[in-house]
C-alpha cells in the first residue's frame, strides 16, 4: 500500500492555497517530500481560473472587489471555479510523476483521482456518481466536482473542487459563462448544469463530514495510507515566498 | 501631427461540441497575424508551449489550412498534449476571429 502525506483540511487566502500547492511541488521534486494529499478551503471566498484563460473574460473584477472576493489564477488549465467558504471542499493530489498513481495518460489519470471523489460521495450516500471525461464528477448528469491537472517539477498535481452548497446566483454574478457554453448544451438556464450535495441529498452536510469522506474515499479508492502530517518549513517559507511574489501579484493574474 | 494608432483586436469564441471553449484575441493587419492570444477552459501540457504557439503563429496569413499545420508542428516540437480541443480547433476560432467585424 502507498503511503500519502496527509494534510487535513485547513483554511488560506486564495494566494497561499495556490502557493502551497507549488511549494509541496518543488519539495517533492527535490525528493524533500512524500506523496501528499491536502483537503483546504479559502477564505476569503475566491475564484480561480485556468492557466489559459483571460482574468476579465472570465471574472467580474469589480464585482469581486466590492464583495471581498479574491481573484487569482492557476497553474493548471481548466475553467473558472468559484471556491465559496462555505459552500465547497478543495484537494490536491501530488506525488512524483514515476509514481504508479501517476498514469502516463490523462484522462485515464483524472479517470483513476476522480476515483477518490466518487467514493466519498458514496460514503455521503451519493450512489451514481461518475466520472464525466475530461476533468468532472457528474451527479444524474450534472457537474459536481471540476478537477484539473498538470505535470512539471518531476510532479503530477492534480487539484479539485467538491461541491457542498451552491449559490447559484451568487457564482454566476461572479463568473461570465459565455452564451456559447450555455447554448450548446441546449440548456438555456445555467442551473441546470450544476449541482452540490446538499442538493442532491436534499439535508444539510456539513463541512467536516464531506472532509472525513474526502479522506476515507480518496484512501479506499486510490489503497493508499494517509499519514497525517503537516508542511516543512522549507516548504513554509516557498509557499510564504510564491503567495507574495507570484500568487498575489497582477504580473501573474492578469497576464492573460 | 501624431496619429494615435488604435489596434482593431478581433475575438472570437467557439465551444467545442460536447467539449471545451476556445477563445481567440487577434491582432492582424496586411492580411497575416501579427500578435494572437489563445484563450480557454483546455488542457495542454506542458502549459508554456501556448506561448510557443502564440509566437509561431507571427506572422502567419490566412490560411486556416497553414494555420492549423503550424499549430500541430509546434505541439510535435514541443512533445506538448492538448487535450480537450485540437489544432483544428485553433485554427478554426482564429479564422473565426479574423471574420470577426
Amino acid at each position: 500500500m502507498e503511503e500519502f502525506r496527509f494534510i487535513d483540511l485547513e483554511t488560506h487566502d486564495a494566494y497561499t492555497n495556490m502557493a502551497i500547492d507549488e511549494a509541496i511541488m518543488q519539495a517533492i521534486k527535490e525528493g524533500n517530500a512524500p506523496p501528499t494529499l491536502r483537503l483546504y478551503r479559502w477564505k476569503p471566498s475566491a475564484v480561480s481560473i485556468g492557466t489559459f484563460q483571460g482574468m476579465r473574460d472570465e471574472v467580474a473584477i469589480d464585482y469581486c472587489k466590492s464583495n471581498g472576493i479574491d481573484y487569482i489564477r492557476r497553474i493548471t488549465g481548466g475553467g473558472a471555479v468559484y471556491h465559496d467558504y462555505n459552500g465547497e471542499i478543495t484537494y490536491s493530489i501530488l506525488m512524483p510523476k514515476k509514481h504508479p498513481l501517476a498514469l502516463t495518460d490523462i484522462i485515464d489519470s483524472y479517470k483513476l483521482l476522480c476515483g477518490g471523489i466518487i467514493k466519498a460521495l458514496d460514503y455521503l450516500g451519493i450512489k451514481n456518481a461518475e466520472f464525466k471525461p475530461i476533468n468532472d464528477v457528474n451527479v444524474g448528469g450534472k457537474k459536481v466536482s471540476g478537477n484539473a491537472m498538470t505535470r512539471r517539477l518531476g510532479c503530477a498535481l492534480q487539484h479539485g473542487t467538491v461541491l457542498l452548497n451552491l449559490d447559484v446566483n451568487q457564482m454566476f454574478t461572479i463568473l461570465k459563462v459565455p452564451q456559447e457554453k450555455i447554448s450548446d448544451k441546449m440548456i438555456s438556464d445555467v442551473k441546470e448544469r450544476v449541482t452540490s450535495i446538499r442538493d442532491i441529498l436534499d439535508r444539510p452536510v456539513e463541512v467536516d463530514e464531506l472532509r472525513e469522506a474526502l479522506a476515507r474515499g480518496f484512501s479506499d479508492a486510490l489503497q493508499i495510507e494517509l499519514n497525517v502530517g503537516k508542511l516543512s518549513k522549507e516548504e513554509q517559507n516557498t509557499a510564504e515566498k510564491l503567495a507574495k511574489e507570484k500568487y498575489s501579484s497582477d504580473e501573474w493574474n492578469f497576464s492573460r | 501631427m501624431e496619429f494615435l494608432e488604435v489596434i482593431d483586436l478581433k475575438e472570437a469564441n467557439f465551444k467545442i461540441p460536447g467539449g471545451k471553449m476556445v477563445k481567440v484575441k487577434l491582432d492582424a493587419s496586411s492580411g497575416k497575424i501579427q500578435k494572437v492570444q489563445i484563450l480557454g477552459d483546455f488542457f495542454l501540457h506542458p502549459e508554456e508551449t501556448i506561448l510557443i504557439i502564440e509566437d509561431a503563429l507571427s506572422g502567419c496569413p490566412k490560411d486556416e489550412h497553414s494555420i492549423e499545420k503550424i499549430v500541430g508542428q509546434t505541439l510535435t516540437d514541443s512533445s506538448a498534449t492538448l487535450i480537450g480541443a485540437t489544432a483544428s480547433d485553433f485554427s478554426k476560432t482564429i479564422m473565426m476571429a479574423w471574420d470577426a467585424d
